[in-house]
């Protein structure tokens, strides 16, 4: 079993919150020990391990190797806000971590990935299907929260531009769903890093371009306004991250250059990356 | 303001405006090549910029062109200029009158001060004579352009006494003024003329010269002093101090206190010293254009419009 297989099936065990905060273990768990781990709230009791407990001093659970296959679910944000990028495009990066996610899938598992507004079953296909719409969050959220079985792993990539703004009356419907999808699933959002986080690479009067729209506009960049930008994404990184995290979600930070490499920093496997810009 | 070549404005301001169309045009297929941005409206509103440098360099090359423009259609302007070599007669009235305290401190006081703020407001190069009249007019200063010789003679003026020789004063202060071009008279009076000749046969004599005659009344009514050798009160006649005016081609005007009389004399000093002529405004338009288009080119570099 690969290193990300094994973590997210860690994933699709660890309990998680229902409601009003209480953990409830996940049902599900198989047969075949793997391995002992010390004690973490919300773990069942009776696989507390009395005897390592009292040779190690601290609670320590029995963890099994879960024996129903794994669902692993997957969606991705294809507007053009995406097909940006500095050397490449954050689209192609999110290539990357769907091919690595459903790589991770062993011959009993199930892939699926949501497009538009229907499931695409099946690894190839999954890869290759594309949206025929224009990404809409809410609409994909309702989906997902609707079909995706109970238990499933699902991965996200997106930008978080149509994710309404927390003071905005459409956020908390949003919210909810995103409540809503975590508590049915093991969620993971890698969250698409801006590609000039660390800086504009803009000076003086320039025209700038909108993915999505192709509205362009003359700006004018300052140096107080670079620092003022390179702030801004550092803040709005840290709001989505907390929004996201709020919602029980796991999130990483989609790097452009490795699409791979932002799903397991995602999943701990590597360092993490520095999620706030240098100098912000 | 009056073109030369009208033709040339509207063909000019024309060209012109097809230029900026083609610029923004241009611009606007560049946006093509403009940077792509996930939001813009994110970008927008994380790094803007109060001040719409776009709109200002954009407004500098349009004005810098407008000023080509206009310079290349020749543009004429009549401009008030002021006149160097001309010469202004003060006639100061020292009739007994001009001793009444109804203007503070009196009204002769109120005069020297306003003769004295008319000197200082002249522009040099002016000649002056002062005339002083009361029941006759003499010349206390000979015209001259050197302002504190015309200050220092204004201490041999006469304290008031006697009657109002209006006329007298007018044609004293005519025959004092050299044969310049630009000559003008101004009359300080507070009284009725009762002396000498008659101003309405004079004024229009002077007039006729091209001399130019303004007429200032001071004092306000009731100041209960009479006319010497009379029992009538010292009252301005101010339907002949206007004719007068109208004869000289000049205005009247009546002051109630001192400060207005100084503020009377100064405005009269720059109106009297100054002809309208017109201008050839073509090489201070390019001048103009051609330095808001170097500050502008400079101020592009500035901001990084070019290269």
């Amino acid at each position: 079993m690969n290193g990300l297989r094994a973590a997210i099936v860690r994933g699709a065990r660890r309990t998680r919150r229902r409601g009003d905060g209480v953990h409830a273990p996940r049902s599900g768990d198989g047969y075949e020990f793997v391995q002992l781990r010390g004690y973490e709230e919300g773990d069942d009791p009776r696989r507390i391990d009395w005897a390592a407990t009292a040779r190690v001093g601290s609670l320590q659970t029995r963890v099994f190797l879960e024996e129903t296959s794994l669902v692993l679910a997957a969606f991705i944000d294809e507007s053009a806000s995406m097909r940006v990028g500095r050397k490449r495009r954050l689209t192609d990066a999110a290539d990357d971590a769907l091919r690595a996610w459903f790589g991770a899938a062993e011959s009993e598992d199930r892939t699926l990935r949501i497009v538009d507004d229907r499931i695409v079953n099946g690894t190839r296909p999954a890869l290759h299907a594309r949206a025929a719409r224009p990404f809409d969050l809410r609409r994909t959220l309702t989906f997902a929260a609707h079909v995706l079985p109970v238990g499933a792993s699902l991965l996200a990539v997106l930008d978080g531009f149509d994710l309404p703004a927390e003071e905005s009356p459409s956020a908390g419907p949003v919210d909810e769903l995103l409540l809503a999808v975590a508590a049915r699933c093991d969620a993971t959002v890698l969250l698409a890093r801006d590609p000039w986080y660390d800086g504009l690479p803009l000076r003086g009067l320039r025209r700038v371009r909108d993915a999505e729209s192709g509205r362009s506009r003359l700006l004018y960049f300052g140096r107080r306004a670079r620092e003022r930008f390179v702030a801004a994404v550092a803040e709005r990184e840290k709001r989505l991250t907390a929004r996201f995290r709020n919602a029980g979600w796991r999130v990483g930070a989609l790097d452009e250059t490795d699409g791979r490499a932002s799903l397991d920093r995602a999943f701990g496997l590597i360092g993490a990356l520095d999620f706030a810009p240098a100098g912000a | 303001m009056s073109f030369a070549h009208p033709f040339v404005l509207a063909l000019t301001l024309l060209a012109v405006a097809a230029l900026l169309w083609g610029l923004r045009a241009l611009d606007r297929r560049r946006s093509a090549d403009a940077l792509a941005y996930s939001n813009l409206a994110f970008l927008e509103a994380a790094a803007a910029t109060r001040v719409p440098w776009p709109a200002i360099v954009a407004g500098v090359w349009a004005l810098a062109a407008a000023c080509f423009g206009v310079a290349l259609a020749g543009p004429h302007l009549v401009a008030p200029v002021a006149v160097r070599d001309g010469a202004v007669a003060l006639c100061i009235d020292t009739s007994g009158s001009m001793s009444a305290t109804d203007v503070q401190p009196t009204r002769a006081d109120a005069a020297l001060r306003a003769v004295r703020a008319f000197i200082d407001s002249v522009p040099d190069g002016t000649r002056i004579s002062i005339v002083a009249f009361s029941s006759s007019a003499a010349v206390i200063m000979p015209a001259s352009d050197d302002k504190d010789a015309v200050r220092d003679a204004l201490a041999r003026i006469p304290a008031p006494n006697g009657g109002t020789a209006i006329g007298d004063a007018l044609d004293v202060a005519a025959r004092s003024l050299p044969p310049v071009r630009h000559r003008a008279i101004v009359l300080v009076t507070d009284g009725v003329n009762n002396a000498g000749s008659d101003p309405l046969e004079v004024a229009p004599q002077i007039g006729a010269t091209g001399t130019t005659i303004d007429t200032v009344g001071i004092g306000t009514s009731g100041s209960g002093l009479l006319i010497p050798g009379t029992s009538e009160e010292a009252d301005l006649d101010e339907s002949a101090l206007r004719a007068v005016a109208e004869a000289g081609h000049g205005a009247y005007a009546r002051v109630g206190d001192a400060d207005a009389l100084a503020r009377r004399l100064s405005d009269i000093a720059r109106s009297t010293t100054v002809e309208p002529r017109r201008i050839d405004a073509s090489f201070p338009l390019a001048i103009a254009g051609g330095t808001i288009m170097i500050v502008a080119t400079f101020g592009a570099f500035g901001l990084g419009r070019f290269p």
